[in-house]
């Protein structure tokens, strides 16, 4: 069992406990939550996530105001929404915000979430794009070591994958958002892998010239 | 299914019957999502608004997301029934308040909504009775999936769903457990319960969500982080903290039980007399009888009155359900004659 409040008669727990220091002496004080708001002390809990986030939102904004360069006020070209208007609402103006004001919502979203990458449900639409990053990530990664140690026949192979990847994403962005995802996303599957098999085959024979 | 119906009849969540329903009273689950192209609430003209809720409120009914379904065009509804939403936990006390054109859809008992227009442009939310997250997250995801085929959500590969405040960015989840606690405020416990919930960031809030106070000994237990955790994982870390809390309330009835059986005993007794006979209801003590009462009926002490029917009662006597019940606006007096009116017709058999 915890501590009992010290206001004579209440016989409530203790819950908020303050330290004070007064010429150099330590004062103790522990209190109810009832007694804590009758003396004028701030109880817990009482304020809600949209206080404490314009809180939150202009520290992190100070933070990015001090690497950034020429001090000029970023703007939102999709809303017009200013990073001081969403500083003091704490609402976005358009999903393009988030690009806006990349800078500073990456260390606000950090210190909300304690994170910083979404981990979850993708639309359909986006996880072909998704994956097909994460694939070309790790071909870039492979070309790489492949270099390193002077395979230039896997290089080549591995740089014609990734050219066709990279064709592919950019041709999904055009389509989207489009009809039937689903066939859309069979078809270039498929497509795509045959292109690589033949490549890979081309690229063996071909010298690869730079690194 | 008409406005009217919906009234007549009360939702799936408030059936008294779901697993744990003693303790816990309803387990809701609500994504938000926006649509690519548009800009959210705050920053849209009348034009972009009216586009923005016509669209989905077309796609929602086109993809059949519950049968059958109710669409409220709430900009055009009467302030009532805008209350009574609010009061049933349909819409937010935000979408009640707002001017702009905006509607919520509603399925049979009352187990999905689908807001339009609030501060995200969909606000889906799936309620159901007891502790039934994983079923409550499973019809979520599901009519999710199929809106997500008609509509382009607002997406990035690192930030998730794009919503108009960061709190919500990421999964756009939120899952919150209401729960009715009265022999923990009783036994003095409650706060435990809260700085234990505090410290695996989970957050504690009243019957009416932030900012109102417990009412009634009702407490919700909700996630507060929705970025960088599958929603699996979300759902699974509240309902995790469930069971244990359910167990203290448990341990802290048959404590008064077996402590201070006649005081108990007592208390519940009067609070049934009082809500039987009273003619004079205030809310605050009408809420305060009714959690009393509803205490009395999970521990046996009382057996003539069913869970549904208190749980129905919470929400059934709230201003606005009297005052449509009554067919007019009353003051605060006749709101409480009619209050001790309504749960005197419903506590007492009919002649």
């Amino acid at each position: 069992m915890g501590m009992k409040c010290e206001v004579e008669n209440c016989d409530n727990e203790a819950t908020v406990h303050l330290t004070e220091i007064r010429e150099g002496k330590k004062h103790e004080t522990h209190l109810c939550e009832r007694c804590a708001a009758e003396k004028g002390l701030p109880g817990k809990a009482h304020f809600t996530i949209s206080d404490l986030l314009a809180g939150i939102a202009s520290q992190a904004q100070a933070q990015a105001q001090k690497t950034r360069k020429g001090g000029k006020e970023p703007v939102c070209p999709v809303c017009s929404t200013t990073l001081s208007q969403f500083q003091s609402s704490g609402r976005f103006g358009c999903p393009d915000c988030y690009t806006a004001f990349k800078d500073d919502v990456l260390g606000l979203v950090e210190k909300i979430h304690d994170a910083s990458q979404h981990v979850g449900k993708v639309p359909r639409r986006v996880s072909t794009d998704v994956s097909l990053q994460k694939d070309i990530r790790q071909l870039q990664l492979d070309l790489k070591r492949a270099v390193k140690r002077e395979d230039y026949e896997k290089a080549a192979a591995l740089r014609d994958q990734i050219r066709q990847l990279d064709e592919r994403l950019a041709a999904g962005e055009e389509q989207a958002p489009s009809a039937a995802p689903e066939d859309k996303d069979a078809g270039a599957a498929g497509h795509g892998k045959k292109k690589a098999e033949g490549g890979e085959k081309k690229g063996g024979a071909q010298p690869v010239t730079e690194p | 299914m008409t406005f009217e119906e919906m009234i007549g009849s009360s939702g799936e969540w408030l059936r008294g019957t779901g697993p744990e329903a003693e303790i816990v009273i309803s387990s809701r689950v609500r994504l938000a999502r926006n649509i690519r192209g548009f800009r959210f609430i705050t920053k849209m003209d009348t034009a972009e608004r009216a586009a923005c809720e016509e669209l989905v409120q077309r796609q929602i009914l086109d993809a059949k997301v519950a049968q059958p379904l109710l669409y409220v065009p709430l900009h055009k509804a009467d302030p009532m029934d805008r209350k009574v939403l609010v009061e049933r936990h349909l819409i937010s006390k935000e979408h009640e308040d707002a001017q702009h054109q905006r509607g919520v859809a509603i399925g049979a008992n009352e187990a999905v909504a689908v807001m339009v227009n609030e501060e995200d442009h969909i606000r889906l939310q799936v309620l159901q009775s007891g502790f039934q997250l994983q079923e409550a997250w499973r019809i979520c995801t599901r009519i999710d999936d199929a809106l997500e085929q008609r509509l382009d959500y607002a997406f990035s590969p690192q930030l998730g769903y794009l919503t108009a405040c960061p709190t919500n960015v990421g999964t756009g989840l939120r899952v919150s457990v209401m729960l009715h606690l009265p022999a923990l405020v009783l036994t003095r416990h409650i706060e435990k319960v809260f700085q234990a919930v505090a410290k695996i960031n989970l957050a504690v809030r009243g019957l009416y969500g932030e900012g109102t106070e417990a009412s009634g000994h009702f407490y919700q237990i909700s996630n507060q982080v929705s970025l960088g955790r599958s929603e699996e994982e979300i759902v699974k870390n509240v309902e995790h903290v469930i069971p244990t809390i359910v167990r203290y309330e448990h341990n802290a009835r048959q404590t008064l039980l077996a402590k201070d059986r006649k005081r108990l005993e007592d208390r519940v007794w009067r609070a049934y007399g009082m809500l039987k006979y009273a003619q004079l209801l205030p809310s605050d003590e009408a809420m305060m009888l009714l959690s009393a009462l509803r205490m009395g009926v999970h521990l046996g002490l009382l057996k003539d009155v069913s869970l549904r029917t208190v749980n129905e009662l919470f929400i059934l006597i709230q201003p606005a359900h009297l005052q449509k019940l009554t067919g007019r606006a009353l003051e605060p007096m006749e709101r409480d004659v009619k209050r001790a009116e309504f749960v005197r017709s419903k506590l007492n058999p009919q002649p």
